[in-house]
């Protein structure tokens, strides 16, 4: 029973940071139909700023700033130089684009931050025991900051008018633009929502899964495929997928055989888009049509 | 439905398209000035594939320092011989065809003299069919045996697994352990660590009761470690290098498992004290003498060698070398040893190396054989734990 709320633990650490990054691809995707492919590359930036930064001697809640705050500015610029340009965007362009993006970021952190996996400090060292699960006191930093940001994200898609207005572009584009609601701005928006939230999970995991320039490939992997559990449109559907596809992870990694754990992820995906191609939570995709 | 469809289609998309990225290339030339060299006049070249980038970084990037390091050494002194010696590196990403590829353009295209590299066993074992088809001499700085096992033109410095396991099950002997759990890298360093525990510990009656596998850029290791205990063994061994290492040894604390731990030979450098940090206090591993150079005995051969590196090193760098840096020591002087007695021909320097004996280098003193291209012996070793966050050497060597 121990082991088991141990590896149910670890997953639940793991899959919130799935979840902070699924959140990311769905922030975007749901506003203009952009897969973006850096989603992984905002975390390992947002990692290695941090530890550099902290390196040089900044406190550690200024360094999270300047890491979040970098990751935004290149998120932003990454929006405004790539994809606003392109008048005709569709989902195979979006990929296209942010896949030669994401490898300009790789290859610019290999040049600055140099091959080495590095750790940002824990914002609070050290472990718990409860009833014989030990538990990092990042792993309730993780949690708590990936509930506190998934419920902010809802929030704002499905409960504010600004939120509802960026769906809307999306769902309608050309009665949006009728309306009123500005695509250009509505796409800035969500690659700002996305930088954030990506540069959150790369820096609360960094103490705990370490970064370097090349973690962002499976970070990005994990967080797609946990995005396309819920949907791709769904930040409920993105967090759940995030969670279920973590505990699975350490469960498997647990019970069944260690090197079966990253398999796990795309056995997923590909049993999700066969049998439930609106995500596994997928009644909201359908019922929109 | 509309939306569904668009769904799939981006998500096959895009996992297809992550797929391709994973694949990319990049090569590292260091020196890339082409050109087909003469083996008797222009510069002698030097080739080296090192996993400068992935998983085995922090064994690669240290190597590749060193080797710059010595290059430069050498060119100051007038080359070898007069003539002036051009150091290709090539970086293999830590992956085997990386390593492959590299090997077959360094002895096609750039036609080297010798080859030193890779830095696993992985990569080093991807180059080895190379290096003997087309009998080009090839140094490799990576541990596991199977790499020099019946080769006839592959060498290697890095101290053989079989020599660390020994010298590991001597120390279990002595502590009176007798079953041992096993957390091993899954890729090439790993392959066939248990077999060997088993084997080398047959006489003594020890012998692994559980075998659990991480890949080398895990960073989660709640399963394994969680399994670990149920197994209950006397010791735990963990075999794997830093990050992997260092993080295993971080969940092995934290999950308050409080059997004593070994780890293997592949820690040797600062980036597992970082990476683990407190939580490797009390750890046991056998690694060469570089780590505790300032302990060791002034009888020791190898101690003016390795003072003399780590000055050199510490003073262009601003950085200690790691046990790494020594397997690119070694490497480099044994090359450059061959060079300078013989020349270039591949056979000559094929032939020399084989019959070097008692060269002091920073991993031991090395005597090859035709039967054993490693050249060291369990004595290369020193048992030594962490104290601290600084390595300590162990009073008593357990040396049966």
């Amino acid at each position: 029973m121990t082991d088991l709320l141990q590896l149910l633990f670890a997953g639940l650490s793991q899959g919130a940071i799935y979840a902070l990054i699924a959140i990311g691809f769905v922030a975007i995707f749901a506003v203009s139909g952009v897969i973006n492919l850096a989603q992984g590359e905002f975390a390992a930036l947002a990692g290695l700023v941090a530890i550099s930064a902290r390196a040089s001697g900044l406190p550690l809640p200024v360094a999270v700033v300047v890491a979040v705050a970098t990751v935004a500015v290149v998120a932003v610029v990454m929006e405004r130089l790539t994809i606003a340009p392109v008048k005709a965007m569709t989902t195979l362009v979006s990929l296209i684009l942010t896949l030669g993006v994401s490898t300009a970021l790789k290859a610019l952190m290999l040049l600055v931050y140099g091959p080495n996996a590095e750790g940002l400090e824990a914002i609070t060292p050290g472990i718990v025991t409860v009833a014989g699960v030990s538990i990092r006191y990042q792993d309730l930093w993780i949690l708590l900051v990936a509930a506190v940001v998934s419920a902010a994200v809802y929030w704002f898609y499905d409960r504010t008018v600004t939120g509802k207005a960026l769906r809307a572009c999306a769902e309608q584009p050309v009665a949006a633009r009728l309306v009123g609601i500005s695509l250009g701005r509505a796409s800035l928006i969500s690659f700002l929502i996305a930088g954030i939230v990506g540069a959150l999970a790369g820096v609360l995991s960094s103490p705990v899964y370490f970064t370097s320039w090349e973690s962002g490939l499976a970070l990005g992997l994990k967080g797609f495929v946990a995005a396309t559990l819920g949907g791709l449109v769904s930040i409920r559907g993105a967090v759940l997928g995030g969670f279920v596809l973590g505990v699975l992870e350490t469960l498997t990694a647990g019970y069944v055989s260690t090197g079966l754990r990253d398999a796990v992820a795309f056995l997923l995906l590909i049993v999700v888009l066969v049998v439930r191609p609106g995500g596994i939570f997928g009644r909201h995709a359908e019922a929109r049509v | 439905m509309f939306r569904t469809r668009s769904t799939r289609v981006a998500a096959l998309l895009a996992a297809g398209a992550l797929a391709l990225a994973g694949c990319a290339e990049s090569t590292e030339s260091d020196d890339a000035s082409g050109g087909a060299a003469a083996s008797d006049e222009g510069p002698i070249k030097i080739g080296a594939i090192l996993d400068i980038t992935g998983p085995g970084a922090s064994l690669g990037v240290p190597e590749r320092q060193t080797l710059e390091l010595l290059h430069e050494q050498l060119e100051a002194a007038g080359g070898i011989n007069g003539r002036e010696v051009e150091l290709l590196i090539e970086d293999n990403q830590s992956t085997e065809d990386g390593a492959a590829k590299a090997m077959s353009k360094l002895v096609n295209e750039e036609e080297v003299d010798i080859v030193l590299g890779a830095s696993r066993t992985g990569p080093s074992l991807a180059m080895r069919p190379l290096a003997e088809s087309s009998q080009t001499p090839m140094i490799s700085l990576a541990a596991n045996q199977a790499i020099v096992n019946g080769s006839e033109w592959v060498f290697k410095t890095a101290q053989n697994d079989r020599v660390v396991i020994e010298r590991m099950i001597g120390y279990m002997e002595q502590q009176g352990y007798t079953t041992i759990g096993l957390a091993r890298d899954a890729s090439g360093f790993g392959e066939g660590v248990q077999e060997m525990f088993d084997e080398i510990g047959s006489d003594a009656g020890i012998s692994v009761v559980a075998t659990e596998k991480f890949a080398p850029d895990a960073t989660d290791f709640t399963a394994q470690m969680v399994n670990l205990r149920n197994a209950a063994a006397d010791v735990n061994v963990i075999w794997g290098i830093p990050p992997a290492a260092g993080l295993a040894q971080k969940a092995y604390r934290q999950l308050g498992l409080e059997t004593p731990v070994m780890q293997s030979h592949g820690i040797g450098n600062q980036v597992f004290l970082d990476t683990a940090g407190a939580q490797a206090d009390g750890l046991v591993a056998p690694l060469g003498r570089l780590v505790v150079a300032d302990q060791l005995p002034d009888d020791d051969p190898q101690k003016e060698v390795i003072e003399a590196f780590i000055a050199d090193y510490t003073e262009k760098f601003d950085m200690s070398p790691s046990t790494f840096s020594g397997h690119a020591y070694d490497g480099w002087k044994l090359a450059v040893d061959a060079l300078e007695e013989v020349g270039t021909d591949p056979q000559a320097i094929r032939d020399h190396l084989e019959q070097v004996e008692g060269f002091v280098g920073i991993s031991g003193v090395f005597t090859m054989t035709p039967e054993d291209h490693s050249g060291l012996q369990a004595d290369a070793l020193q048992l030594v734990t962490v104290e601290n966050g600084k390595w300590k050497r162990l009073d008593d060597q357990a040396t049966g």
